[in-house]
């Protein structure tokens, strides 16, 4: 079976790297970025599963990769983590059709459960 | 109250010397009609005697003796109307006069007499009766003519003293008036001066005018208004400082996340793959942990700087030294990023009074938030000049980097305010902006996107009351680390 494909996006490196060391032992494909801008460039190259997207970025922001993800791979779940936890963010990421929200700092195991959930959810629906 | 007091007396003072001029004025004036109604009487006395005269005339042309009776008979009613007017006369000429007239007229009567008495008239009795009559006619003359002269003198003295006194008492008015007016203006103009410099926000006193009147009391009372204003506005500096606090806090909190992120995800992977890490790669892993804790204290720490205030050392300072200084400091990043840089420092600036590390960290965040701006191959340019009326002294940073969009430059000066990303903590500028203030200076920004921005910091020349308790600034310029 064909590896699920996880895409993670945040400016903080760390991030991107701990999520890739944790993910990939799990089995996943990881790549990462650190801008939205190139990711999404890459979305239009390769089927991704699950997008992992912080919220709040310069330039492209999480919410525009929620958006764009939505609507041209609607099969990709969105996860969206971040370090700015309101209740504003969530309910517009809410009713974005967002897969999970999770506030910084986040629990991998946590993380890890949620994109489990979001796959299986992917392909209950295929 | 003295002025008033003042004002009061001079007052009555004109009052009581008008009343007494006035007083003087009419009195000469009964005096005068005293001796006008006198003038009035001889001028019918002596119509009298000329009529004796004529009678006497015709009796020694005619020797008629009912010439004789009709002299007695006129001096009789000349009696008859003296003793009417008898007061009048006394009034004007005196009772020893008046009696001597009557004398002359009496003695005159008896000569008449004699002469009637004595049938013809010998020539001994016509030289008697022409003597006294003489005698007579001559004194009623003189009184006249004294008395007409009096009158004259008496008005002429009276025109005198009162244009005297009403041109004395116009000057004195006037002199008195203008003192008083001096007085209040000079005092005025003192209070007209201090309001201004309120208003302008330098909450100065008026020493020295210890008067004990209303002008007195109302510079007392403009001082304690000063200070009052100066006490509100350190208060509103606190809560505003407090209001800062509580964005910084939030800030903060904020900026802490990612590194608190950091770490803890650092710390979750390494336990969790624990066993398929090597020897180095845990040692990385605890370094990146290491790097995170770093970035945290740092931030921290720039809390604490700003919440804690910090003493400024002022002492007289060359402006261009602390320029040139700050120059050295930031030569290496000028030059990586390959920047132009032209300097016109004008000479023989007035000596300030600052602290020069401070503003050298003013000039510092300046100079590196234009290089940052800036697209390799921009241009800084960097002056300093006399400010207006040379009470000050301005310097300018300018750059040809993307400039500063209109919306944000109210927030410019605003903690935690970046347009850098990464970049920055948001800090250096309202750090920047609350050493100037504390100097007593204003800093300025003016840009246009796409062409440039341009920061003016202008100090003033006398500091009065520099505030040494309220400075804040971060021991390490952050801006200088990043670059």
């Amino acid at each position: 079976m064909e590896k699920s494909r996880i895409m993670v996006i945040d400016d903080e490196k760390i991030v991107g790297d701990m999520a890739k060391m944790s993910l990939e032992q799990e089995g996943y494909e990881v790549e990462t970025f650190l801008n939205a801008e190139p990711a999404l460039e890459r979305l239009k190259e390769k089927r991704f599963d699950v997008v992992v997207t912080d919220y709040k970025m310069k330039g492209i922001d999480g919410m525009e990769v929620l958006r764009t993800v939505k609507r041209d791979y609607p099969g990709t779940a969105v996860i969206m983590i971040t370090a700015f936890a309101n209740l504003d963010a969530a309910i517009e990421a809410l009713r974005g059709d967002v897969h999970d929200f999770f506030p910084k700092p986040v629990k991998i195991k946590e993380l890890k459960a949620s994109i489990k959930r979001a796959l299986e959810k992917e392909l209950a629906a295929k | 109250m003295k002025i008033e007091q003042k004002l009061i007396l001079s007052n009555v003072m004109y009052g009581v010397v008008i009343v007494l001029i006035g007083l003087f004025a009419f009195d000469n004036m009964n005096l005068v009609m005293t001796k006008l109604r006198f003038v009035e009487i001889a001028d019918d006395l002596n119509a009298s005697f000329l009529v004796m005269r004529l009678s006497e005339k015709n009796y020694f042309l005619h020797h008629d003796r009912a010439e004789l009776n009709d002299i007695l008979q006129k001096i009789e009613q000349t009696k008859q109307s003296i003793q009417d007017v008898r007061e009048d006369i006394v009034k004007a000429i005196g009772s020893d006069e008046l009696a001597r007239l009557e004398a002359y007229l009496t003695a005159y009567g008896a000569a008449i007499e004699r002469a009637a008495s004595h049938g013809d008239g010998g020539p001994d009795e016509e030289a008697l009766i022409r003597i006294e009559g003489k005698r007579l006619k001559e004194f009623s003359k003189s009184i006249t003519q004294m008395e007409r002269g009096r009158m004259n003198d008496i008005i002429l003295g009276s025109k005198r003293i009162l244009v005297i006194s009403f041109s004395a008492i116009l000057f004195v008015a006037l002199l008195l008036g203008h003192f008083i007016s001096q007085k209040i203006l000079r005092s005025l103009r003192e209070i007209e001066k201090l309001a201004h410099s309120i208003s302008e926000g330098n909450f100065n006193r008026i020493e020295g005018f210890k008067t004990k009147d209303e002008l007195g009391s109302v510079i007392t009372a403009i001082n304690s208004m000063s200070e009052e204003l100066a006490h509100r506005e350190e208060q509103i500096l606190q809560s505003k400082k407090l209001a800062s606090l509580g964005i910084l806090t939030a800030g903060v909190a904020h900026e802490i996340t990612n590194p608190l992120n950091n770490i803890s995800m650092i710390a979750q992977t390494s336990q969790e793959i624990s066993a398929s890490l090597s020897e180095s790669d845990h040692l990385d892993l605890m370094r990146k942990i290491d790097a995170e804790t770093e970035r945290i204290r740092k931030i921290v720490k720039n809390l604490l700087d700003f919440s804690k205030p910090k003493e400024a050392h002022p002492k007289e300072s060359n402006i261009n030294d602390v320029i040139r200084k700050t120059l050295t400091l930031v030569q290496n990043m000028i030059d990586i990023q390959n920047i132009e840089t032209v300097i016109n420092l004008e000479k023989d600036l007035p000596r300030l009074f600052i602290d020069g590390h401070q503003i050298q960290q003013v000039f510092v965040n300046l100079v590196t938030n234009a290089v940052q701006a800036m697209q390799p191959g921009g241009r800084l340019y960097i002056a300093s000049r006399h400010g207006k009326g040379r009470e000050s002294v301005e310097v300018t940073v300018m750059d040809t980097g993307k400039g500063i969009p209109p919306e944000y430059l109210p927030h410019i000066f605003d903690p935690f305010f970046s347009t850098k990303g990464e970049g920055g903590t948001g800090l250096g500028l309202s750090v920047s902006y609350g050493i100037i203030r504390n100097h007593k200076g204003e800093i300025r920004v003016e840009s246009k996107v796409g062409v440039g921005t341009t920061f003016t910091v202008e100090l003033p020349v006398q500091v009065r009351g520099l505030r040494t308790d309220e400075v804040i600034a971060p021991e390490e310029s952050e801006t200088v680390g990043k670059a």
